[in-house]
């Protein structure tokens, strides 16, 4: 027989099983190491970083994605602007969390000590955060806050998703006057932020008090365009007489029910999510009713701003582990030259709300 | 059964072991994996100094690599008879839906919950095995079969247990596992090494039972046989419908543990477990020198043909290569090592040659 393999393996391992092993109890792992104490004193407006240049800053998104492109320009922006040692903008992750733990490792192995990160996994990322805490990283979870109650990282900067998707639901109410069927496209069933969404499209749905109803909800349709695609031609196929209104809560679906919609002449009227030149042009041509846009960029700008105030010690969190939202847009045909003077408004706001929440000294 | 036990002989000591003994060390495949892992190893340590880090590299390297190593043996229980396990990531998932259960709903502890999960992936693993051997379906539809109906079952009922889609009830030491290495195991005064995971003991024991299986029990040389010729092994007596139902099943147990291993690293026990487990379950048993056709096993390989991608990966990804760039680079190491590893095996036998 061929078999490669040596008894020693199984000697190793008795010994290293029987040999009267014991645990020890150091009691120092899961730690948190919250940073220096600083003297209080709270400010009203935003804070001035005083010294980035020790700060690395590591902006981690989930994996490649469209929505994460203006982080990579804002990681510049951050780094000229704050001064800040370095700024890397790392999309390797491939939407494991497994692949996402070694990403941030290797950063942090290379002298990375601030961490921005799209968690892959909300149930799971309050582990990875933990780890980096009691490693002495200043970490902001950012686009998205771990599932449940508990935020591990020094703060959640994110669109409160299930705000966004009710906000996107109630322009599809009003888009088709109030009354008939809709159906919501959306992505990954098993991620409890798609919970989230499904939750918010389901309390504008019942608020109209049976005026509107909803089709069964479209799930894991946003790993490709062409999975998107294909769902929204299966769907205009079967039932594009019935559906009065399309709202999409992930970016595929937004972009297939826009263009799927315009090729089939169906009266529709299609909600979409994000801001691509796609959407956008679909919203000054009227194919696309409304699109609800997110705060990518006040994300990465503001969370970098945090996460150097807190990896310098100037500052630390008055409670650590605050969520804040980072803000929805509605954007139709009447603001869509003028919606990013909303969202930049709001960056501002955000710095200004963040503040209070800070301890500096 | 004397005939079995002879054949049995016949084919384990003839034609494969007088092979090995023509070849010399430097083409053997594991020596050359080893070689190269240490290589490349030493490589993106001159690079970039910071691969030699115990706790940020090497300590989740290891436990990535005993994680995956556990996830190829799975593989290579049923590549021994010369089948497929297309479902070893979903077949992960459901022990783990299992083992979710029995923690959030029953409060079972760590090792009970694992104990339940390791028996669920048998039995998953086990019908997967009685379907193929009752209906005579090839391995590789029936298996692709179940990943679709445990693709649909999973999610239906994590949707219908759990709020976000998965089981976030940690049972007392699932946190301390992740962490731990083998510094907090101590033998009097003398600890570990800080950069190996406990968790990699957890593959240390998988590879000591299936080697054990695989060179020193009757199971094992059976289950070689039927994947060497399931007709010589019928004529020779082997009940080969038993031989493969037991093949299946250590592949579901096995899928289990690696599931539970990828639940304790990442933290939590949800649907998505094992989504990424197909590939690496086929590249570390058959770089490692695992035959696709059946009838020959290698544990040690399955090892170093994981241990070879990981540690690429890890090297990789702190050269800092874009992800347009890593896939490529990747794929490319990987042609290079198993090309060196066939002009090896020709320069060996070429040599042989010239000898006689």
């Amino acid at each position: 027989m061929n078999v490669t393999f040596r008894r020693t393996a199984v000697c190793l391992a008795t010994v290293a099983l029987v040999a009267g092993c014991t645990t020890k109890n150091t009691g120092d792992s899961g730690g948190t190491s919250t940073g220096d104490d600083a003297s209080t004193s709270t400010s009203s407006g935003p804070v001035t970083l005083k010294d980035g240049s020790k700060v690395k800053l590591a902006l981690i998104p989930g994996g490649a994605h469209p929505y994460f492109q203006p982080w990579k320009s804002t990681g510049q922006q951050d780094k000229t602007e704050f001064k800040l040692g370095d700024v890397t903008f790392n999309e390797t992750s491939e939407w494991d969390q497994g692949k996402q733990n070694n990403v941030i490792n290797s950063l942090a192995a290379q002298g990375y000590n601030a961490f921005g990160i799209f968690g892959v996994s909300p149930t799971d990322i309050n582990s990875t955060f933990e780890d980096l805490k009691a490693k002495g990283f200043a970490v902001g979870s950012l686009a998205s806050c771990p599932a449940g109650n508990a935020n591990s990282a020094d703060f959640c900067l994110s669109t409160d998703v299930e705000t966004a998707a009710y906000k996107a639901a109630k322009a599809t109410i009003a888009a088709i006057g109030g009354q008939g069927t809709i159906v919501h496209l959306t992505g990954n069933n098993v991620d409890s932020n798609t919970q989230r969404r499904i939750a918010g499209v389901k309390k504008a749905v019942a608020e109209t008090g049976g005026k509107v109803t909803e089709l069964p909800v479209i799930t894991d349709i946003d790993t490709d365009l062409s999975t998107a695609q294909k769902a929204v031609a299966d769907l205009l196929a079967s039932k594009g007489k019935d559906i009065k209104g399309i709202v999409t809560t992930a970016y595929n679906p937004a972009v297939a029910a826009a263009d799927g919609v315009a090729g089939s002449k169906l009266p529709i009227k299609v909600v979409a999510i994000d801001d691509d030149a796609k959407i956008l042009a679909g919203i000054k041509s009227g194919g696309v009713a409304a699109t609800v846009t997110q705060n990518p960029v006040g994300q990465a700008y503001v969370g970098a701003w945090l996460l150097a105030l807190l990896q310098s010690k100037q500052c630390t969190m008055k409670d650590p582990g605050v969520i804040v939202d980072s803000g929805s847009f509605v954007v139709t045909k009447a603001n869509v030259d003028t919606y990013d003077q909303e969202r930049q408004a709001k960056t501002k706001e955000l710095q200004t709300e963040f503040a209070s929440h800070l301890s500096c000294q | 059964m004397s005939v079995s036990s002879t054949a049995t002989e016949a084919l384990q000591e003839d034609a494969p072991v007088a092979a090995l003994r023509r070849t010399p060390w430097w083409a053997n495949q594991r020596i050359g994996l080893l070689i190269l892992v240490v290589l490349l190893s030493a490589l993106f340590g001159v690079l970039r100094p910071a691969f030699f880090n115990q706790q940020l590299v090497v300590f989740p390297l290891l436990r990535d690599i005993a994680m995956f190593t556990v996830v190829g043996l799975a593989q290579l229980s049923v590549l021994s008879i010369g089948h497929m396990n297309l479902a070893v990531g979903r077949m992960a998932a459901f022990s783990m839906m299992i083992t979710g259960i029995s923690y959030d709903l029953w409060h079972f502890t760590l090792y009970s919950g694992l104990l339940v999960g390791l028996i669920a992936g048998t039995a998953i693993g086990a019908l997967a095995g009685w379907v193929i051997a009752r209906t005579g379906v090839n391995s590789f539809v029936v298996t692709l079969a179940l990943d679709f109906l445990l693709l649909g079952l999973i999610p239906l009922v994590y949707t219908a247990l759990t709020d976000n889609a998965a089981f976030v009830t940690k049972p007392p030491g699932m946190r301390e596992l992740r962490n731990y290495s083998l510094a907090d195991i101590c033998v009097g005064n003398v600890c570990g090494s800080p950069a190996v995971p406990q968790l990699a003991i957890f593959a240390v024991v998988a590879m000591a039972v299936v080697g054990w299986i695989f060179t020193r029990t009757r199971l094992g040389r059976e289950l070689l046989m039927t994947g060497s010729s399931v007709r010589a092994a019928e004529l020779s007596g082997i009940p080969t419908a038993r031989r493969v139902i037991v093949a299946h099943a250590m592949s579901g147990c096995l899928a289990a543990l690696a599931g539970f291993m990828l639940a304790i690293s990442t933290g939590s026990i949800k649907a998505t477990i094992g989504a990424e487990f197909m590939l690496p379950s086929f590249l570390g048993p058959i770089l490692g020198g695992t035959l696709l056709a059946g009838g020959f096993v290698s544990i040690w390989g399955t090892l170093l043909g994981t241990a070879l991608t990981t540690v690429i990966r890890k090297g990789l990804d702190l050269l800092g290569v874009g992800l347009e760039s890593l896939n490529i680079y990747l794929g490319l190491i990987l042609l290079v090592a198993l090309s060196t590893d066939r002009i090896r095996t020709v320069l060996s036998e070429r040599q042989g040659v010239r000898r006689r």
